[in-house]
């Protein structure tokens, strides 16, 4: 099939000489350009099982590409390459190079689930590219987003201490994902609640920041549910 | 007559029409019960244009159907009737119906069939808020009338958009079947706009294209190929219109990877078959299973072929799925003399 756009060529496959002669006629530049023929050469047939084992992705291996997803997505109204219909193809036929060509757009989803909605087979496209964001990071392919910072931060206080404490999680949120630990917002938000809260509470706060008070006798409770945890997710993603 | 030389036969369109004709042929009275005050079924009841794939005029197909058995001492036939009771068993079945009469039949054909589906609950694709969206159903009506126009002005439409698919496949709704005649039904609808209207082009959008078997070059590629119907893989999310009065088609071509929004003049839905509204009452009154789609559930396959779950209840056509009028009238012969078979063992045993 003809290529209709340039912006469909990848980059790396313009081929163009800035000085050429072919039998005394100069072809430079522009004259001699060739596009490499893009051939895919095999399938990972395992990598649709992989992103179903990401919560979200379970129904992936339904999708009959209709197109009714990407149509009525609210992100692809904004970038025809945020393209749901499309990724899930390559997700199916296991062309990993090509998902990773959008790596750095996927997690874009604003999760409003309009594709679920509207999709015939119940793929639960909106699931899909949660799971498919949640690969790219575990996987180092795209940095961490904050959300996943915050999960981070809160399952290791759960696990530490077997309770949380709000500022420990911000504050190791916010050193997580390495934004300045003094936000303006939180700034305003103690000067109103010194003018509002009695102070014997206030110090209260303040101490159990400094003391971190664990659950009672959580002892090893912890390590036990962080081992859980681990074996939990790696049997989902190897199983 | 008596219960041993009578079958009872429930609606008549192509299949029950078929199954009483079967009967009669057979040497034995069938007495039909139907619903509405016409004979024949959806082709005639919604109006259809010319069929798939004879090409003739429903009106004159089932139209022949239809006085066949009008025709013949051995039938008898209720009409604006249904079935409200049914006692005995099979052999010796006793109908009441609801025009307060009594029919004695030793085994019974329901060639219910089915119900077109309603457009309506895809509020999406623009039936019921545009005046130029259509059913495949009204779209043969305006065939039959010789003339392509819109409906909200009368001009000439100069693109007619074909939606397949409507109300089929669509877990959304509940709906996991393909109705399988609807290709070939819009793709030899295309060719009947082209050739009442040269100038209106058609566009059918489509994610399948489903003209089985002898189908595929006689509807599907003449279509493409003599009457320029263009095939677009596409299934659209959403009907609007456009300041200027168009219908606006939105969806994603997914071969070129890029939105469409395509201005259009009539949007046709191709709609699809649902089971018959009324089963759950039928499936009572009659003591008979419906599958997990709510169609009339069938006996064993291949020895029982036109079997229901009941002994002595038979069936055809689309009451058991979606078909074709061509297969719904050859299960309604099927069905008749399965079910005239059982009126010669029951005399057997009585004798
Ligand atoms: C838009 C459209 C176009 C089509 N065009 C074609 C075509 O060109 N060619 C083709 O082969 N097929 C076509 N079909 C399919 C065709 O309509 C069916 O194959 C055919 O009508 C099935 O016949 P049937 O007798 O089984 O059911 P039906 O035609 O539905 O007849 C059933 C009859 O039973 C009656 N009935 C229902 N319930 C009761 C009850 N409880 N008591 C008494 N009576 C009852 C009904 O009133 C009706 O008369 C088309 C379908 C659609 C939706
Ligand atoms: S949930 Fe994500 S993929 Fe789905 S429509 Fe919304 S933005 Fe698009
Ligand atoms: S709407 Fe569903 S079936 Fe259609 S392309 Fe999207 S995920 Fe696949
Ligand atoms: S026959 Fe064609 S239009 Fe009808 S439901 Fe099947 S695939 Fe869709």
């Amino acid at each position: 099939m003809a290529i209709h756009e340039k912006t469909l060529i990848d980059p790396d496959r313009i081929l163009q000489h800035d000085h050429l002669v072919v039998d005394g006629v100069d072809v430079s530049g522009s004259w001699n350009t060739m596009i490499s023929p893009r051939t895919l050469v095999d399938y990972e047939p395992d990598f649709e099982k992989i992103i179903q084992s990401y919560g979200g992705g379970e129904n992936v291996h339904r999708c009959w590409q209709c197109g009714s997803c990407t149509n009525s997505c609210t992100m692809y109204a904004q970038n025809v390459d945020f393209n749901p219909r499309y990724w899930i193809y390559l997700i199916r036929l296991g062309l990993k190079a090509e998902l990773m060509k959008d790596k750095d757009i996927i997690w874009q989803c604003v999760s409003c689930n309009k594709c679920t909605n509207i999709c015939p087979k119940d793929v639960r496209p909106e699931g899909v590219m949660k799971a498919t964001a949640h690969w790219l990071e575990e996987n180092g392919y795209t940095p961490k987003t904050l959300s996943t910072h915050f999960d981070e931060e809160f399952t290791h206080q759960c696990l530490e201490f077997g309770r949380i404490e709000d500022t420990e999680v911000m504050m190791g949120f916010f050193k997580r994902s390495g934004q300045p630990l003094v936000q303006t917002w939180i700034i305003n938000f103690g000067k109103n609640l010194s003018k509002h809260m009695p102070l014997g509470q206030l110090a209260k706060m303040g101490l159990n920041v400094v003391f971190r008070p664990k659950t009672k006798s959580w002892g090893r409770t912890g390590e036990v549910l962080a081992e859980y945890v681990k074996t939990q997710k790696e049997a989902a993603h190897h199983g | 007559m008596s219960a041993q030389d009578t079958v009872l036969v429930v609606g008549a369109g192509p299949a029950g029409l078929s199954a009483a004709a079967t009967v009669a042929a057979m040497g034995k009275k069938a007495v039909i019960v139907e619903k509405e005050d016409v004979l024949g079924g959806a082709p005639i009841i919604s109006g259809y244009a010319k069929l798939v794939p004879s090409g003739e005029w429903a009106k004159d197909a089932i139209g022949r159907m239809v006085s066949r058995v009008e025709g013949d001492g051995n039938v008898s036939i209720h009409k604006s009737t249904k079935v409200s009771q049914l006692d005995g068993e099979a052999g010796n079945f006793t109908a009441t119906l609801s025009n307060g009469s009594k029919v004695e039949a030793g085994s019974i054909v329901l060639a219910t069939g089915f119900t077109h589906f309603d457009s309506i609950n895809k509020p999406e694709w623009g039936f019921g808020t545009y005046e130029d969206v259509l059913t495949t159903s009204q779209m043969e009506q305006m065939v039959a009338t010789g003339k392509i126009q819109c409906p909200s002005d009368g001009r000439v439409p100069e693109r007619v958009a074909i939606l397949l698919c409507v109300g089929s496949r669509d877990r959304q709704i509940g709906r996991e079947w393909c109705s399988k005649i609807c290709c070939t039904v819009s793709a030899n609808l295309a060719m009947e706009i082209k050739e009442i209207s040269p100038s209106t082009d058609v566009f059918i959008y489509y994610m399948d294209i489903r003209t089985f078997g002898l189908y595929e070059d006689k509807f599907y590629w003449k279509s493409q190929e003599e009457f320029k119907t263009k095939f677009v893989k596409a299934r659209i999310a959403e009907v609007t219109k456009s300041p200027d009065g168009r219908l606006l088609v939105k969806g994603e071509d997914t071969l070129v990877k890029r939105p469409i929004v395509i201005p259009m003049d009539i949007v046709v839905h191709a709609i699809g078959m649902d089971p018959n509204a009324l089963n759950p009452e039928i499936a009572k009154t009659f003591g008979i299973g419906l599958e997990k789609h709510g169609f009339i559930d069938k006996a064993e396959q291949y020895t029982n072929s036109q079997g229901t779950t009941r002994k002595g209840i038979y069936t055809c056509g689309a009451s058991t799925g979606p078909e074709d009028i061509d297969t719904s009238i050859a299960q309604g012969q099927s069905a008749g003399s399965r079910a005239v078979a059982d009126l010669f063992s029951a005399q057997k045993v009585a004798v």
